[in-house]
């Protein structure tokens, strides 16, 4: 009645879900830094600034006060560049994660319901039923079968075993 | 000498008059005081009690009234009471927002002696209720900077959450939970070689979960912060004491710490019997 090895394929899928969720950031991060291309950019930009800083820092402003303004000038003008293209490369990143994250909640979603529509009627294993006593009736949840392990209680136990011991490993 | 008394009794019932409606005015004004004290609440008072922590007010009433009815007394000529000026000051102080404190003195209105007495003493027993209410002032004051307390903390508490939620994570694993833990692998493993074949797998876990509750004094007791979530932020602007709250949450943990044991528990009886099986299917 119960497959022979379906115990250890709830495992396996509880375990992969775990493992993608806290790999969650780094794949959003990676997908945000191939989509966009104008880092190099900001890189440059950066640069820039700080050179002019420099230069500016080795101007006396009593001696060169127009060299003084109008470095000056550039600075807060690249600066202002600088944090618009930072806010629109922040909000990317925000919206790219949050994409990442409803796909993933979505892929979840669904193959945790195609496992136990797999696994309504029939248990993962079957152990006897003296052994499970008194609650036999809650750990076969739904199957009804005496003795077995509903997908449930299954599910549910994988579930806080893997989360905590990729807890423990992380 | 006709005219000398009609004099004299124009100047006494003047005085008398003027006495009657300097306590109708005082009367009013103390009115106005609890009538702004209702309207404005807290802040009045709060400003009141910043003036009143400036200098002392009841004396300085006490002295007025005193002043006053001697002045009263006396049937001195008219000129505004004594009163107004330091009404004025007074009210410059703390009852600025009572325009009656300034104002002018109230029209004569013909009462008895008797009944101006009645005022008197009516006036002077007002003055220990609005000592009263200067406590209650300073109380509430109180009141309600606890009530800010509670609800500065509690903003704190839902503000912090992201580096105690870490904070809980790495906590979690403290050397009586690894314990723990692993006690329930063993048992599991043992149960599972020895034991399952004459009695339920519950009965060995329930057993061991007594002897944690009788060995965690042993172990060092690591003082867990509170989660702080919108939920226990929440609870405390409800009112719930944070004692409450801190021992359901101290409930809940307990609760979840047993509740993971049960599932270490039974995925290794689970999974040891499973590799029995196909260890013993495997061999010949």
């Amino acid at each position: 009645m119960a497959a022979g090895y379906a115990w250890f394929l709830v495992l396996a899928s509880v375990f992969l879900c775990n493992l993608m969720k806290t790999l969650l950031p780094s794949i959003s991060s990676f997908l945000t830094k191939m989509i966009q291309k104008d880092a190099e950019q900001e890189i440059e930009m950066r640069a820039e600034i700080q050179e002019m800083k420099k230069e500016q820092s080795s101007i006396s402003m009593m001696d060169e006060f127009a060299r003084y303004a109008r470095l000056e000038r550039k600075i807060n003008k690249m600066t202002d560049k600088l944090k618009t293209q930072v806010k629109s490369r922040t909000a990317q990143q925000a919206k790219m994660k949050w994409v990442v994250n409803i796909i993933f909640y979505i892929l979840q979603a669904a193959l945790m319901i195609s496992l136990i529509w797999k696994y309504y009627a029939d248990p993962v294993t079957v152990v006897p039923n003296r052994w499970i006593a008194p609650v036999e009736r809650l750990v076969a949840f739904p199957t009804g079968v005496a003795g077995g392990v509903g997908i449930t209680s299954w599910l549910v136990v994988c579930n806080k075993v893997v989360s905590l011991g990729l807890l423990a490993v992380s | 000498m006709e005219s000398a008394e009609t004099a004299e009794e124009k100047t006494s019932s003047i005085s008398v008059a003027q006495r009657r409606a300097e306590i109708r005015r005082r009367k009013l004004l103390m009115n106005s005081e609890d009538r702004m004290n209702r309207i404005v609440g807290y802040a009045k008072n709060e400003s009141e009690n910043n003036g009143a922590s400036r200098r002392p007010t009841e004396p300085r009433f006490h002295l007025d009234l005193d002043r006053t009815e001697q002045w009263s007394s006396s049937s001195s000529s008219p000129r505004p009471s004594p009163f107004l000026p330091e009404a004025s000051g007074y009210g410059s102080r703390s009852h600025s927002a009572t325009p009656e404190r300034r104002g002018s003195p109230l029209p004569g209105c013909n009462e008895s002696p008797v009944a101006s007495l009645e005022d008197d003493i009516g006036v002077l027993r007002q003055r220990p209720r609005g000592e009263r209410v200067s406590d209650d002032l300073s109380g509430s004051p109180r009141r309600g900077f606890q009530t800010y307390l509670s609800f500065d903390d509690a903003m704190k508490l839902a503000n912090n959450k992201p580096p105690q939620d870490e904070e809980s994570d790495s906590e979690e694993f403290d050397t009586f939970r690894v314990f723990r833990l692993i006690g329930s692998i063993l048992l599991a493993i043992f149960v599972r070689l020895f034991v399952c074949k004459y009695l339920s797998i519950f009965a060995p876990f329930l057993t061991l979960e007594l002897a944690y509750m009788g060995l965690s004094k042993y172990f060092p007791k690591v003082e867990k912060k509170t989660k702080t979530t919108v939920l226990t932020a929440a609870l405390l602007l409800s009112g719930i004491p944070a004692e409450v709250i801190n021992r359901s949450m101290d409930t809940y943990r307990r609760m979840g710490d047993v509740f993971s044991d049960l599932c270490f528990y039974f995925f290794t009886f689970i999974l040891s019997h499973e590799i029995l099986l196909f260890v013993g299917s495997e061999t010949p």
